[in-house]
């Protein structure tokens, strides 16, 4: 939970945490130091615009295959053109247009993924924090068999037997992920459970659930935002490990995982083929990393992640 | 310290257990190795046959039990696709493995230790962002992507250093730097968060009014208490490691044991794939026992927390 | 205590150092042949595997009763000096004297006979079993004399000759299988020193060997399954001899300096399996129409062209041309989109129709998945419409096959067993009932069965080309080439690539400077 800075008076109430509006100004001088949080962030924010804005900027069709002109090279090569400014893969399909389709794909993955992960770490997680003793137990045994586990097992597995596709993966990935959250989560609740308001509540008469749902939960959005954030990056990924594996998103679907995965033998010679996505996949991670930290720095210095 | 230690062998049984088990449910709903293992034209009799042959027709948990009871005495059975037993197949390839993830490790701690003290010290600098660009960035690079990188610079370039296999010291770095370079970023931004916290305690302060030199008290006591939780997490990390490791291991065609499960898993193989995943897990929770005496031992407050 | 874990942490580092105690090879870089595989054999004992990898290791410890002059392709002496027929179902074989084991026991007509008896018992359940069910009989005359009863005129008899190890008698009575798989004892041009699983073979030369010795004293082969390491390891002299170079990465082996590729046609053939016999349940390939229209879809010339580099022959069928039995007068189908649709059309499909297809992974077709895109696309534009469905996992595509589970529509190849006979193929691709056919004609069977019935090779001739014109005509699947195998060869040796797809590391010469 934030501790107190000096010079910032902080109000508890019944519902969490208020910050008196004097420190206003400190935010905003906070808010400058994290600067580079704020220009990732800004940096992420172009990405999702592009991928979304796919239909309007990809200059071809993501499948549209042209054999006589594969294996271009980018436009400012020899022997690139710019009608394929980014080149052409194996089988010609033209490299910018599939890196912006493919980012919708990767980018839904990874919040999809976390949507589902985070979800159920968080309710196991409060749960193990909340109620201790024999839930505890065995919710802390789950998380350890899960995470011991190796997940390109438990991966392997789930996909061979459901077959690859996209849903498949997006569960497999989503099912995987839940231990980090809950083991953080169960941490702060742990500590929560002993703060005034909540043994007040308690004391009132309040059931487990609003106290869990109205009291604990709202002060831990932070911490699941910043773990959250960061753990989209980790998808992102994961998904390029399973497709090479073969276990990704099937062609001819664009995603940067698979994208890398299929160019992987050209790394030699068509090294573009592989390079974009690559690319792609270190920049957004980088960002959503910068800004995850950002974030963590913003509304919780002190969570130990 | 006894009490703890004793929660801590239970806990570390129990999992073992638990991965076993959900290895044993996996593999059995998976599929039908059956198929696999008979040649052409067999009929319906000998798929039963067979069937029967493997104990595949007993219900599941009988089925566990068998190989439950068989494996505490080290038989876990043949594999079916070579007919040598698992277990040797497995102890033969787990060094490799071994090596190459404590290799990895080591590396990470090299490029995070420096990284996230530096970090922590001039926080919100250019410098705490570039580090973390940094250490990021080995774990944003895909694992086969930054391998490859390695050998097209180090081997094919600059023939500096073999581009694969395994035996010398020199066959030991491209693979454990790919490997540490995707375990630093978690690393670092533990250590750096750990040193955070411990330089505004008072202990280091009461360490400044004395008088040392900054750099001492940095490096002996901030440094060593920003080592537990890495420590703790790094223990953990070993178990995620496995998947790192299986791409490494196949893009420097390291003969370790991560391939051999994958490729087990593909085949069918269910005698050694339940023996790679009870060994590797054994290894891991051992390691994470360690662990966690090691920082029962430092710290009592977890000791008692639990 | 800091220092405690921080001495682990750097004991942790330098372990690896410290205990690699590698064993200091005798060998040394000049002495020896590196070659490199993408995955590794499940057992030296070669009747017992399926893998052409077993096949190719088989050739370097072990020899076969015949071998095959790569020049001339055709069937030349091996362990055998000569072989003819005595009648029509007897064979008599003359055995090469002075020949030994790799454990000093001479090799006489005994070990043909053990070898022969072990494979086709029935209750080992050998792999090869399926290959030599032709043979009845094995006898002793004397001990270098062998006579064998075919069941019926077998005149595959002599190709066959090069296609199964001889193993020796003494090891299979006193050793036993579960010994021969990781122990062969062969009579061969190496000898198998050490074998770690899934990491590398050694090989020794055999300096007993009653043919020419090799020039490399030592084989290594190494397992290296990620392909761009393969490459790399070449152009970094880690490597020596690759194969199954994509056609894509050629011009990096050869811009390196450091080695180079080699070409050859191979017998394996590419098609697209359709299934007319239903074997996985009613689909619109029963119907010949639909199967017609397939074939005019695709512009495989232009694939062949600009895809493989022009490393592919095409075929009108999937016989290929250096198979006996081939007829250069059935010419393949032209792409022409209109007419596919309009016989789409007639067959009752004017809006195009939906089609599952079972892709599997490049294993032994480099280029795989990039023709199969363009193929794809191609067949997009008469109608069909297309839903593509990865396996990853070649293991699993050939179970699946067996057991017809594969249709309408998947990738094959075909290697026939490196017999270079039209009987090769047909039977086991295109025969009804057989596991790998997804083909059903009666009239067909009859052609393939007249074609291994008789010793007479014009009448073979004749019926082979009857069965073409069939499979032509009926469109039974849809054709596509002959592969070209690519080699990637260091520039330190001189090597020719294999028209049979097998690697003979005792033909490896060091350059000539």
């Amino acid at each position: 939970m934030s501790a107190l800075q000096a010079g910032e008076v902080v109000l508890e109430g019944a519902g969490g945490t208020l910050v008196n509006s004097d420190a206003g100004r400190r935010s905003l001088r906070r808010l400058w130091r994290l600067k580079w949080g704020l220009g990732a962030a800004l940096v992420l924010l172009l990405i999702v615009a592009v991928t979304l804005a796919a239909p309007w900027l990809a200059p071809f069709s993501p499948v549209e295959v042209d054999i006589r002109h594969r294996l271009g090279p980018p436009a400012w090569m020899e022997g690139g053109t710019t009608e394929h400014w980014l080149g052409t893969d194996q089988i010609g399909r033209d490299l910018l247009s599939r890196m912006i389709y493919g980012g919708r794909v990767s980018l839904l993955i990874g919040v999809t993924a976390v949507a589902i992960s985070s979800t159920i770490g968080v309710l196991l997680g409060l749960a193990a924090g909340y109620f201790g003793a024999k839930i505890d137990w065995i919710i802390m045994t789950l998380i350890n068999v899960m995470l011991t586990f190796p997940f390109v097992l438990l991966a392997l597995a789930v996909i061979a037997v459901l077959g690859p596709s996209l849903t498949n993966m997006i569960f497999v990935l989503g099912v995987a992920g839940w231990p980090i959250y809950a083991r953080v989560i169960r941490a702060e609740t742990m500590a929560l459970r002993e703060r005034e308001f909540v043994v007040a509540g308690r004391a009132l008469g309040m059931s487990h659930a609003r106290i869990i749902f109205g009291q604990i939960l709202p002060n831990l959005i932070s911490a699941i935002t910043v773990v959250a954030t960061l753990q989209i990056a980790q998808v992102i990924i994961l998904e390029s490990f399973l497709s090479f594996l073969g276990l990704g998103v099937q062609p001819p679907t664009p995603a940067w995982g698979n994208m890398l995965g299929e160019g992987r033998v050209y790394m030699l010679n068509s090294w573009w083929i592989a390079a974009f996505p690559g690319a792609a996949i270190f920049v957004t991670t980088l960002v959503i990393n910068l800004m995850g930290n950002a974030l963590r720095d913003w509304l919780d210095p002190h969570m130990k992640l | 310290m006894k009490r703890y230690a004793l929660r801590q062998l239970v806990q570390l049984a129990v999992v073992v257990v638990g991965i076993s088990m959900l290895a044993f449910a996996i593999l059995h709903v998976i599929g039908d190795p059956v198929l696999l293992l008979l040649p052409q034209n067999a009929g319906k009799e000998e798929y039963e046959r067979y069937h029967k042959l493997l104990g595949l027709d007993k219900p599941l948990y009988v089925q566990y039990w068998k190989f439950a009871s068989r494996a505490v005495q080290g038989d876990f059975g043949k594999s079916w696709y070579t007919n040598t037993p698992a277990f040797k197949l497995v102890v033969e390839r787990m060094p490799p493995t071994l090596y190459l993830t404590t290799a990895g490790l080591g590396m990470a701690l090299a490029i995070a230790l420096p990284l996230g003290i530096l970090a922590a010290l001039k926080r919100h600098s250019l410098v705490d962002n570039l580090c973390t660009v940094s250490a990021v960035a080995g774990q944003a690079m895909p694992i086969f992507w930054l391998g490859i990188m390695l050998i097209i610079i180090f081997a094919v370039r600059l023939k500096m250093l073999p581009a694969s296999g395994y035996g010398t010291w020199q066959h030991f770095l491209m693979p454990a730097f790919t490997l540490g370079a995707f375990l630093a970023p978690i690393t670092m931004r533990l250590v750096r968060s750990g040193v955070i916290e411990v330089m505004s305690t008072d202990y280091i302060k009461t360490a400044r009014a004395k008088g040392l030199a900054e750099w001492m008290v940095v490096a002996k006591h901030a440094f060593r208490n920003a080592c537990i939780p890495v420590i703790t997490v790094l223990g953990l990390q070993f178990g995620q490691l496995l998947g790192g490791a299986v791409v490494t291991e196949t893009v420097f065609a390291w003969p370790g044991v991560a391939t051999l499960t994958v490729d087990s898993i593909r085949n069918q193989d269910f005698p050694v794939v339940q023996c790679a995943v009870v060994l590797l897990a054994l290894i891991i929770v051992t390691i994470n026992f360690v662990v966690d005496m090691v920082v029962g031992y430092i710290d009592p407050r977890i000791r008692v927390g639990g | 205590m800091m220092r405690r874990l921080l001495a682990i942490v750097f004991a942790a580092l330098l372990l690896p150092a410290v205990t690699s105690t590698w064993p200091a090879d005798a060998q040394t870089k000049d002495d020896t042949v590196v070659y490199a595989l993408q995955s590794d054999v499940d057992t030296w004992d070669p009747p017992n595997s399926v893998l052409r990898e077993a096949i190719i290791l088989g050739y370097n410890v072990f020899d076969h009763l015949a071998a095959r002059d790569l020049k001339t392709r055709k069937v030349g002496p091996g362990l055998a000096t000569s072989w003819k027929p005595l009648d029509d179902t007897t064979w008599e074989v003359k055995l090469r004297q002075g020949v030994k084991f790799h454990d000093g026991s001479p090799f006489t007509a005994k070990d043909v006979k053990a070898t022969f008896d072990r494979v086709l018992d029935p209750a080992k359940k050998m792999t090869a079993r399926g290959n030599h069910a032709k043979i009845k009989s094995v006898e002793v005359v004397d001990d270098h004399t062998v006579r064998f009863k075919t069941d019926g005129p077998y005149p595959l008899f002599a190709e066959r000759l090069t296609a199964l190890v001889m193993q020796s008698d003494k090891v299979i009575r006193e050793k036993g299988d579960e010994w021969m798989q990781e122990h062969p004892i062969g009579t061969g041009p190496y000898k198998l020193v050490k074998w770690d699983r899934k990491q590398e073979h050694l090989l020794v030369r055999n300096d007993d060997y009653w043919g020419p010795k090799p020039a490399f004293k030592y084989v290594r082969i190494r397992i290296i399954p990620e392909q761009a390491t393969q490459i790399a390891e070449l152009v970094s002299g880690g490597v020596d001899i690759i194969k199954a170079v994509p056609p894509d990465q050629m011009d990096v082996i050869n811009k390196s300096g450091q080695a180079r590729t080699a070409a050859s046609p191979i017998l394996r053939t590419a098609m697209l399996q359709l299934d007319q016999a239903a074997r996985g349940g009613p689909n619109p390939f029963t119907d010949v129409r639909v199967r017609r229209a397939a074939n005019l879809s695709a512009d495989m010339d232009s694939i062949i062209k600009h895809v493989l580099n022009g490393l592919g022959d095409r075929v009108a069928t999937a016989v290929n041309p250096m198979a006996f039995g081939w007829d250069p007068n059935v010419k393949p189908y032209k792409q022409d989109i209109a007419a596919a649709k309009k016989l789409l059309a007639e067959a009752g499909f004017p809006n195009g129709l939906d089609i599952v297809f079972n892709e599997g992974p490049p294993v032994v077709e480099p280029g795989l998945l990039q023709t199969d895109e363009a193929i794809v696309a191609d067949m997009t534009k008469a109608g069909f419409r297309i839903k593509r469905n990865y396996i990853g996992d070649n293991t699993v595509v050939v179970a699946r096959a067996k057991e017809g589970k594969l249709g309408p529509m998947f990738n094959w190849s075909w290697g026939y067993y490196s017999i270079f006979d039209a009987d090769a193929i047909l039977y086991d691709v295109f025969s009804c009932g057989q596991p790998y056919s997804y083909y059903c004609n009666k009239a067909l069977d009859d052609l393939t069965i007249q074609g291994r019935s008789t010793l007479d090779p014009k009448k073979r001739t004749e019926i082979y080309a009857k069965a073409q014109k069939l499979l032509f005509e009926d469109a039974a699947y849809i054709y596509k080439w002959g592969l070209r195998g690519v080699w990637g060869i260091s520039n330190r040796v001189d090597y020719e690539a294999p028209a049979d797809e097998v690697d003979r590391m005792f033909l490896v010469t060091p350059r000539k400077k």
